[in-house]
């Protein structure tokens, strides 16, 4: 159902990717730690079976997935297990990855936030799926240091976090449920008591606003 | 120009809730537009971002070298082939297929005997059990020819036997009867008599065999009967017989006679 790569027929070249805020630096802000031909190289020697590269890349990568699945599994100990899964396909798939449809952190993302998924659709956590999904979004609420400070640097993860939160409420807590939640459409407009049409036009909008405030924050 | 439906389809593609059907098209859709894979890329990254904004949670360090175990317990199949391309020498990765070469062909041999040794086995197996059933049939056989050989030897033994009945030549016992059995080949006789009158202590019984090939009777010997006149007995010949036409009984002096005068005949028969 989630498969982003594997689609595309254009190359996706490098200057491409660097047209989005997370792979430039600007003077006076902290050095981003990602870098897009370093991972796409750590990738490729995995693919070799080189552990030095493993290490580097779950150093640089594990905090921002072990995130997102303690999110939506709302347990560590399962958050650990699906962790364990996805470097494990990194491991195992990592030379079957092509740099020219996408870059590899959004791969990264995109394991584990479907390995999280379908451990809690299996395990028919459905109606702990809907009750989570009523508590108030809060990614950029908390605050607490974020994954992106990392990755990015402190002030580059202040300012997306800046972003996110200036999204308007209705918007961000669709987008976190869609994503976060394990919901169908059709569930998060039943949880949000809105048409589904209703929802998707939010999400829609506050995507499209998150990239266009992104594309020039970092 | 991308119209909003696709903003809006695109958009939940990249937060993983399209349903598949909706995922198949989109990304039908997606495969012929690069405008709209420029879209998505830049929707996945803004996704990334919100990801990156949830509060940061540490995997305990323990989970590092959990994984680190199980991928060398694993032992990674692919990249074993990958070094060797890159980086290990060329002899190094002949020797390993020509290893692999050769133990397939010894396998190959081992099973190409294995299967022959099979066959012969079988076959031979398969001899034993006909043998097993020939011999079975040929102590079958043996037996009845072992049947068939006593019986003919039995008929021929009967066919041997010279059957006399012996009458009464007495008026004071006109009962007394006498049968005589005599196998040439053994050269013996069985004699067995009835009512005949018992006699006094000087006196025996002589059993003659007469044979044509003799002028006169040869002694078979004496004997007694019983209080009620009875006696059976086994008897030979003085003499070789041929054909023992005629067995008599006379009644003699204790000890009998060698010279058979054949006076006092007791009985007769042939």
């Amino acid at each position: 159902m989630f498969q982003p790569y594997g689609i595309a027929t254009q190359p996706i070249t490098l200057d491409f990717l660097r047209g989005f805020c997370f792979f430039q630096s600007s003077e006076g802000m902290s050095e981003p730690a990602l870098n897009l031909e370093q991972d796409i190289e750590l990738l490729r020697r995995i693919g070799d079976g080189d552990r030095s590269a493993f290490d580097s890349f779950y150093d640089q990568y594990s905090g921002l997935l072990f995130s997102i699945a303690v999110k939506i599994l709302n347990d560590a100990k399962e958050a650990e297990d699906v962790l364990q899964e996805v470097f494990m396909q990194i491991w195992n798939k990592a030379d079957a990855y092509d740099p020219l449809l996408g870059k590899p952190a959004s791969w990264a993302v995109t394991l584990t936030r479907n390995k999280a998924i379908d451990r809690i659709r299996a395990s028919n956590r459905r109606s702990r799926l809907l009750e989570q999904a009523t508590v108030e979004a809060n990614v950029a609420t908390d605050p607490s240091p974020s994954a992106n400070e990392k990755l990015h640097g402190r002030e580059n993860a202040q300012m997306i976090r800046s972003v996110v939160a200036a999204l308007p409420l209705d918007q961000r807590r669709a987008i976190e449920m869609a994503f976060f939640s394990g919901l169908t459409q059709d569930e998060i407009a039943k949880n949000l008591q809105e048409p589904l049409g209703t929802i998707k036009a939010r999400i829609r909008r506050g995507m499209l606003k998150l990239r266009e405030k992104l594309e020039g924050c970092i | 120009m991308i119209d909003e439906r696709m903003e809006e389809q695109a958009s939940l593609y990249v937060l993983g809730v399209l349903t598949p059907e909706e995922t198949r098209e989109f990304e039908a859709a997606l495969s012929r537009d690069f405008e709209l894979q420029h879209l998505v890329e830049k929707l996945r990254v803004s996704r990334d971002a919100l990801a990156g904004a949830l509060p940061q949670a540490t995997p305990p360090p323990a989970l590092k070298e959990k994984i680190r175990a199980q991928i060398s317990a694993q032992e990674k199949i692919v990249p074993l082939l990958t070094n060797a391309n890159e980086h290990g020498t060329g002899w190094s990765i002949w020797l390993s297929w020509s290893l692999a070469a050769c133990l397939a062909i010894i396998c190959g041999i081992s099973l190409s005997q294995q299967r022959n040794l099979r066959q012969k086995i079988g076959e031979q197996a398969k001899q034993i059990v006909d043998l097993n059933v020939l011999a079975d049939s040929l102590r079958s056989e043996t037996q009845d020819l072992q049947h068939a050989v006593a019986t003919l030897q039995e008929t021929n033994r009967l066919a041997n036997l010279r059957i006399a009945m012996l009458g009464s030549l007495l008026t004071d016992s006109p009962k007394a009867v006498a049968v005589s059995l005599w196998d040439e080949n053994q050269q013996r006789g069985v004699f067995v008599v009835q009512n005949l009158k018992p006699l006094p202590a000087d006196k025996d019984y002589q059993l003659w065999v007469i044979d044509p090939k003799y002028p006169t009777p040869v002694s078979a010997g004496v004997f007694q009967v019983d209080a009620q006149g009875n006696v059976r007995l086994q008897f030979k010949a003085d003499k070789l017989i041929e054909s023992a036409n005629k067995f008599a009984v006379t009644l003699e002096p204790k000890g009998g006679l060698l010279t058979p005068t054949l006076k006092n005949l007791v009985l007769m028969g042939g």
